[in-house]
C-alpha cells in the first residue's frame, strides 16, 4: 500500500509554480529521502500534504485519506517542518506538554520522547537557552510524540554536531525498521544516501526520480583519478590520453578518466608511453551528490528558477 | 476542544509574560487611582475628548460605587494593555513558526482559534482581578489622605465590586479580541499594538473633537460605557450590544482568515 499518493498536484503562488502536476506514489515503511535543489517544491509538497496550504489543482492522499481532510490523518503523522518552532520562554518539557495536550496524548509520552532524543536532564531549561542542535532534537521529539505511523522530517540533522548526526541517523534507521515510514527532506545528500531506502528527486516542482535508493545508485559511474609526478605535465598527459581515446576531464591538479578499474593498467601504460610517470592512480565512484547534480543541474535551484521566471518559462 | 484549551493555557503560562501583563495592570490601577483621587479632590475636570481616561466627579467618588471608580476611569488603558497581550500571544504563533506545528497537529483550525480566545479570556479574568485588588488597596488610603469621604463605600459592597469587575472584564475582553483580530490579519504584534494605541490616542480623540460628528459609536467610547456600567450618553445595554457587534464582526473576520489562509510562514 502507498502511504502517500499525489495525482497531478499543482500549486501556484502568483506567477511561480511551486508544484507542477506532480504525480507520485510513496511506499509504506522504511526511510524515504526527498531531495531537490532550493526552490524545487519540497517544502510546498510537505505543507500541501499536511493541509497547511491548499493545492491549486490535483489531488493527494496521506495514509489513505484525501488531503482535503487532514484531520483524518493528523493524529497518525508526526512532523518537523523547517526550523523547529517552540515557545522560547517555556521549558522543553512544557512545550511538549502543550503539544501532547493538543493531541490528547498521555503526558508519559513527553518523558519517553525526551529520552529517545537524548534531552532528558535538560528538559526543564527554557528553550531560548538551547543551541540549534538541541532545538532540532526537541523538534524531532515533538514529531515522535504521537508515536506516528508517518514521520515527515525537514532537515532533521540541521545544526547537529557530527556525533549528533550519527545519533539521529541511527534513530531514523531504527524508526524506519519498525514498520514506520519516515520521509526525510534534506540537502545533506550523504545523510540521505546513508539512511534512505527510497529516494524522491524533484526539480521545478516536477518529479525527476522516484524509486529504491539501490536503483539510483546503479547510475553511478566508475572513474579513475590520476596525477602526473610533475604538475607541469598535466596538460601534456591530458592531450595524450584524449588522443588515445580516453574520456578525460581535469579537476584541479588531477585528471578524471571515465573508466572501470579493470582498465587502470592500460591507463598507466598509456601515461608511460607518453613519457609521464604517475604519482597517483586512484579508483573512484560517483556518489549520490554527483548523480544528483547530474540530474538536477549544477546551478542553485532558486537562481535557476528566478532566471526561468524572468524568461517566462517554468519556475519553482 | 478541551485539549486545545489546555494546550493554549500551557503556552500562556510563561512567568515573564504573566508577570509583565499582571504587573502593568497593577501599575496602571495604582497610578490611575492615585492621580484620580488627587484630581477629583482638587475639583479638576478633564477636557472633552481626553484620551484614555474618564474621571468621575467628587459626588460619584463619594457614592458607594466610588470604591471601584478607578477601574472604569482607566478602562481604555487596561484595554490597550489587554489588546497588546492578546495581539502578542496571537502574532507570536506566526513569528515563531509555531502555527505550522499547531495546524499540523490540529487541522480543525477553528478549534485552535476558539481555544486561544477562551484561554486568553481566562488569563484576562485573572489580570482584571489583579487590577481590581490593586484598585481597592490604593484608592482607600489615597481617598483618606485626599479628604474624600469613604463613608458610603461599604454599602452594597459585593454588588459594587462584582459589577465593576464584570463591566471592566467585558470591556477589556472586547479590546483583547480587537488585538487578536488585528494580529491575525497582520500576523504582527507590533502592527496590532500600534493600530490599537494609535486609534485610541489619535483617531478617537480627533473624532471626539469634531462637534458635529456623533462619537457614541466609537470603540473606546463604547467600551468606556461598558466598563462604567453605562453613561449619561450611552446606556449599558446599548453599549454592550454595540460591543458584541464589534466582537462578532472581528471574530468572523479573524476566523475566516485563520481558517482559510495558507500557512506559509
Amino acid at each position: 500500500m502507498s502511504i502517500i499518493t499525489t495525482t497531478r498536484l499543482t500549486r501556484r503562488f502568483g506567477p511561480i509554480t511551486a508544484l507542477d502536476g506532480l504525480t507520485l506514489e510513496l511506499p509504506s515503511a522504511g526511510v524515504i529521502g526527498l531531495v531537490g535543489p532550493n526552490g524545487s517544491g519540497k517544502s510546498t509538497l510537505i505543507r500541501t500534504l499536511l493541509g497547511l496550504i491548499r493545492p491549486t489543482e490535483g489531488s493527494a492522499t496521506v495514509l489513505g485519506s484525501p488531503i482535503t481532510s487532514p484531520a483524518d490523518y493528523a493524529a497518525r503523522v508526526g512532523v518537523l517542518i523547517e526550523s523547529p518552532a517552540f515557545v522560547a520562554g517555556l521549558s522543553a518539557h512544557a512545550n511538549l506538554v502543550s503539544l501532547a495536550r493538543l493531541r490528547g496524548l498521555p503526558l508519559a509520552r513527553v518523558d519517553a520522547v525526551l529520552a529517545q532524543v537524548g534531552l532528558q536532564g535538560r528538559d526543564r531549561e527554557p528553550v531560548k537557552r538551547f543551541s540549534l542542535g538541541m532545538k532540532q532534537r526537541l523538534g524531532i521529539a515533538a514529531a515522535l510524540l504521537s508515536d506516528p505511523e508517518l514521520l515527515i522530517l525537514d532537515e532533521p540533522t540541521n545544526g547537529l554536531d557530527p556525533a549528533g548526526i550519527v545519533e539521529i541517523r541511527e534513530l531514523l534507521r531504527e524508526l524506519g525498521r519498525n514498520g514506520r515510514t519516515v520521509i526525510v527532506s534534506s540537502h545533506q545528500l550523504s545523510e540521505i544516501e546513508a539512511v534512505c531506502d527510497h529516494l524522491v528527486v524533484i526539480r521545478f516542482g516536477k518529479l525527476v526520480f522516484s524509486g529504491p535508493m539501490a536503483e539510483m545508485l546503479k547510475r553511478t559511474r566508475e572513474h579513475i583519478d590520476i596525477a602526473p609526478e610533475h604538475v607541469a605535465d598535466l596538460d601534456r598527459l591530458q592531450a595524450a590520453l584524449t588522443a588515445g581515446g580516453w574520456a578525460v576531464a581535469a579537476v584541479d591538479d588531477v585528471l578524471r578518466v571515465t573508466a572501470s578499474i579493470s582498465r587502470s593498467a592500460d591507463l598507466n601504460r598509456a601515461a608511460m608511453a607518453a613519457g609521464i610517470t604517475l604519482r597517483r592512480l586512484e579508483l573512484a565512484q560517483d556518489n549520490l551528490e554527483e548523480i544528483f547534480l547530474e540530474m538536477t543541474g549544477r546551478t542553485d535551484g532558486e537562481l535557476a528558477s528566478g532566471r526561468a521566471a524572468t524568461n517566462g518559462t517554468v519556475a519553482a | 476542544m478541551i485539549g486545545a484549551l489546555r494546550s493554549e493555557l500551557t503556552r500562556l503560562a510563561q512567568p515573564r509574560l504573566l508577570l509583565t501583563w499582571f504587573g502593568l495592570m497593577a501599575l496602571f490601577a495604582a497610578m490611575v487611582n492615585t492621580i484620580m483621587v488627587t484630581f477629583v479632590s482638587g475639583g479638576g475636570s478633564l477636557p472633552p475628548g481626553a484620551p484614555g481616561v474618564a474621571f468621575p466627579t467628587l459626588a460619584q467618588m463619594e457614592s458607594p460605587s466610588g470604591l471601584m471608580a478607578g477601574l472604569a476611569a482607566a478602562s481604555s488603558m487596561f484595554g490597550v494593555i489587554t489588546l497588546s497581550f492578546w495581539a502578542l500571544a496571537t502574532a507570536t504563533d506566526y513569528s515563531s513558526g509555531l502555527i505550522r506545528l499547531l495546524v499540523a497537529a490540529e487541522p480543525r483550525r477553528w478549534r485552535l482559534l476558539a481555544a486561544k480566545v477562551a484561554a486568553l479570556a481566562l488569563v484576562t479574568a485573572a489580570a482584571t482581578t489583579v487590577a481590581a485588588v490593586v484598585n481597592v488597596l490604593v484608592v482607600m488610603p489615597a481617598a483618606g489622605t485626599a479628604g474624600i469621604s469613604t463613608a458610603a463605600w461599604g454599602t452594597d459592597l459585593l454588588n459594587v465590586v462584582v459589577s465593576a469587575w464584570l463591566h471592566l472584564y467585558i470591556a477589556v475582553c472586547v479590546w483583547g479580541v480587537i488585538g487578536l483580530v488585528i494580529a491575525t490579519l497582520a500576523r504582527s504584534a507590533a502592527v496590532a499594538i500600534s493600530v490599537g494605541v494609535g486609534y485610541l490616542l489619535v483617531v478617537e480623540s480627533l473624532v471626539k473633537m469634531l462637534k458635529d460628528v456623533p462619537s457614541d459609536w466609537l470603540l473606546g467610547t463604547t467600551l468606556g460605557a461598558v466598563a462604567s456600567g453605562g453613561t449619561s450618553a450611552v446606556s449599558f445595554g446599548a453599549a454592550l450590544t454595540l460591543a458584541l457587534g464589534y466582537v462578532t464582526l472581528g471574530l468572523v473576520a479573524a476566523g475566516l482568515v485563520y481558517i482559510r489562509r495558507d500557512v506559509t510562514d
